[in-house]
């Protein structure tokens, strides 16, 4: 935690901050103050450029997010209090972060370092499903997401089943499934020698309970692994919440803040989006303690942020932030079509080219809207981190980035709404060895030939 | 004073001129029953624009307080003359046990309570047995149950399980939905009703009741 010395001043502000009643906080103090500093700080969305070069919108979206945050704080639901923290606490947060942190153990620990615009340093590759799957198939899935090169972090898929039993949240079979999930993760790790691998671990938990049923540095999630904290859209949290803070810094791992701006909800459209996610990460920050901020913005009838809508966004906040911070922020690709469709390889090419030269770390796939289970491989994702790799490697500006988003967009943005679903994961890999099968290999192969005619300049 | 005047404040979510006005064309002699027909057009005008994302939710939730307000001063009249219409169905609506996410439910029961439904709200992380005791207390016809992670989809399944443990399935007709929901899931717990989206929710409940 970067601010461990103001845990419990700032947790108690849950019990001490002013009372406001639920059902107004949203639209009687979230979205009036959000509209007021869009207008404010002048940030208006240009969809024809999903890639902004305007260094001064983007220092006017870091200043709006400040604002935003400072002026709405967090909701806690189950005390009906606002936790408020000052400029000088936000500053002070920020003089306190480090911009760097080792994280994994061993020979598989990577430095984790703040990344700027058109930063020729790769990103900060974290590879992850983001969907659920069978039983039988989550060691498979870990096996063959772990095998990728570009791996620098792993989130593995989520659970929906143990010993045959429905995972139901908060009941012990939740806890069950979530000490099979890091045992799956841990030994799938060992057996492609990766035992130190920098795990965001466990998805499968989605209340407190589970998350800390498996912190464990002998055979759970270390302390050199992370665990995630999420807000409840928009800028609400709870005490089952806040019991992970409380643990994660206690235990001692790495925290970071999980976040899902939703476009057409309460955060209103482009702009708005990308102001609360400059707010989100100032909140992650100083009341969350996390070292970085794992971001998922999406369209609230899609469920993905691969159309321009969310582009814009995404790049304009990951540059606010990478300009005025040393935030460690992680870009979370959502894709409207699924596995071994091209689509949803343009879409990753897109999502990663836009966050990389914008200054994101870079969080692949959810594919197919991360809506249906089994409908997520590593190839999509693959490619997305060798775009990222190839666009930081070659220096291409932001410039250059924007020509090469409108030519990715043109072939897949009408299709959005109506994407196709994709395969599931056993008809694109082989389960037993965990590789793709010639069929899917041969269309990354083909697409990722495509990007590199061009302009996208692969180092291998 | 039109109804065009009234829609207009409706459309904008400003309540209280959506209240003077229908005041206003009350003392000018105006049908109730015309000015609700002609603010059912705008708030399906509305729900379309919402649909494509022309408008967002804050307007949409803005414009539905303000048809709200309008219809509170509009009900004591027509139900003077004898011509209220019964709602389409009474649902109560939840998110279940152990979900915190409620906005895909609040979107719903907007859609619902702007086109004829009587809805009570139980909130999110509402216990199985409390969907069916208020379901009993209101006299509802559907029970609806938001779910927007996996692993908190059991809840719904708890819902139909109890309804037929205490005898009273057929009493009422169940309705899911939530991102990671599907049909097979609705057909695999029982569920009487999907919902994929929110705009279609109100035409769907409305067959589904036979309406």
């Amino acid at each position: 935690m970067s601010t461990p010395y103001r845990l419990w001043e700032i947790l108690q502000r849950s019990n001490t901050g002013p009372y406001y009643d639920e059902d107004d906080f949203l639209p009687k103090i979230f979205t009036p103050k959000l509209q007021d500093v869009i207008k404010k700080y002048e940030i208006t969305y240009d969809p024809k450029t999903p890639v902004p070069t305007d260094d001064d919108l983007a220092d006017r979206v870091w200043q709006a997010g400040w604002e935003l945050f400072r002026e709405v704080g967090l909701y806690n639901t189950d005390t009906h209090r606002i936790i408020q923290i000052s400029d000088d606490e936000i500053k002070e947060a920020l003089y306190m972060t480090t911009g760097a942190y080792w994280v994994g153990a061993g020979k598989d620990a990577v430095l984790w370092k703040h990344r700027q615009v058109e930063d020729r340093e790769p990103p900060f590759c974290i590879f992850s499903p983001d969907i659920t799957c069978d039983e039988n198939l989550h060691h498979s899935v870990c096996l063959a997401y772990l095998k990728e090169p570009l791996l620098d972090g792993f989130c593995a898929p989520i659970l929906e089943d143990s010993i045959g039993q429905k995972i139901s949240s908060g009941s012990p079979t939740e806890i069950n499934g979530c000490t099979q999930h890091i045992y799956n993760l841990r030994l799938a790790a060992k057996q492609v020698g990766r035992p130190g691998v920098f795990f965001v671990a466990v998805g499968t938990a989605e209340h407190d309970t589970g998350q800390i049923a498996v912190s464990d540095n002998e055979w759970g999630v270390r302390t050199t692994d992370s665990r995630l904290v999420g807000t409840l859209t928009e800028f609400k949290t709870a005490n089952t919440l806040l019991n992970r803070v409380t643990h994660y810094a206690q235990y001692g791992c790495y925290t970071g803040n999980l976040t899902g701006p939703i476009y057409g909800g309460w955060c209103m459209g482009s702009e708005g989006v990308a102001v609360t996610l400059v707010a989100y990460s100032l909140s992650g920050l100083c009341i969350h303690g996390a070292i970085y901020n794992q971001h998922f913005p999406f369209h609230l009838h899609w469920g993905s942020n691969t159309t321009r809508e969310l582009l814009w966004p995404i790049s304009v906040a990951g540059q606010a932030m990478a300009r005025n911070s040393k935030l460690l922020h992680t870009s979370n690709g959502f894709a409207n079509a699924g596995p071994m469709t091209e689509m949803v390889l343009y879409e990753t090419a897109c999502h990663a080219l836009v966050s990389t030269v914008s200054g994101w770390h870079l969080w692949e796939m959810a594919s197919a809207r991360n809506k249906y289970r089994n409908r997520a491989t590593p190839m999509e994702a693959r490619i997305g981190m060798e775009v990222g790799h190839a666009v930081a490697g070659q220096g291409m500006t932001r410039e250059q980035a924007n020509e090469l988003a409108l030519r990715l967009l043109s072939k897949y943005e009408d299709k959005a709404a109506d994407a196709p679903m994709g395969k599931e994961y056993p008809e694109c890999y082989d389960v037993a060895t965990a590789l793709p099968t010639p069929e899917h290999f041969d269309m990354y192969r083909r697409v990722k030939d495509e990007l590199a005619e061009i302009g996208i300049e692969f180092p291998y | 004073m039109s109804f065009k005047a009234l829609c207009q404040a409706v459309e904008s979510g400003n309540t209280s001129e959506a209240e003077d006005i229908t005041r206003k064309l009350l003392d000018e002699g105006k049908e109730p029953l015309e000015m609700i027909a002609a603010l059912t057009e705008t708030m399906n005008k509305l729900g379309e624009l919402f649909a494509r994302l022309e408008i967002f939710l804050p307007q949409l939730i803005l414009s539905g307080e303000a048809l709200k307000a309008v219809v509170d001063i509009l009900r004591p009249k027509i139900m003077e003359t004898g011509e209220q219409e019964a709602p389409k169905g009474k649902v109560v609506i939840g998110v279940v046990k152990g979900d915190l996410h409620e906005i895909g439910k609040n979107i719903v029961k907007l859609m619902l309570e702007t086109n004829g439904f009587e809805v009570k709200d139980l909130g999110y992380d509402v216990d199985s047995l409390t969907f069916i005791k208020e379901a009993e207390a209101m006299g509802a016809d559907i029970i609806g149950a938001s779910s927007l992670m996996t692993t908190t989809m059991p809840g719904q399944k708890e819902i139909i399980e109890l309804l037929k443990d205490k005898g009273i399935r057929d009493r009422y007709k169940v309705v899911i939905g939530g991102a990671p929901t599907g049909k097979e899931w609705a057909d695999q717990i029982g569920a009487d009703l999907w919902c994929e989206e929110a705009s279609s929710a109100p035409r769907m409940m409305a067959e589904l009741l036979g309406k």
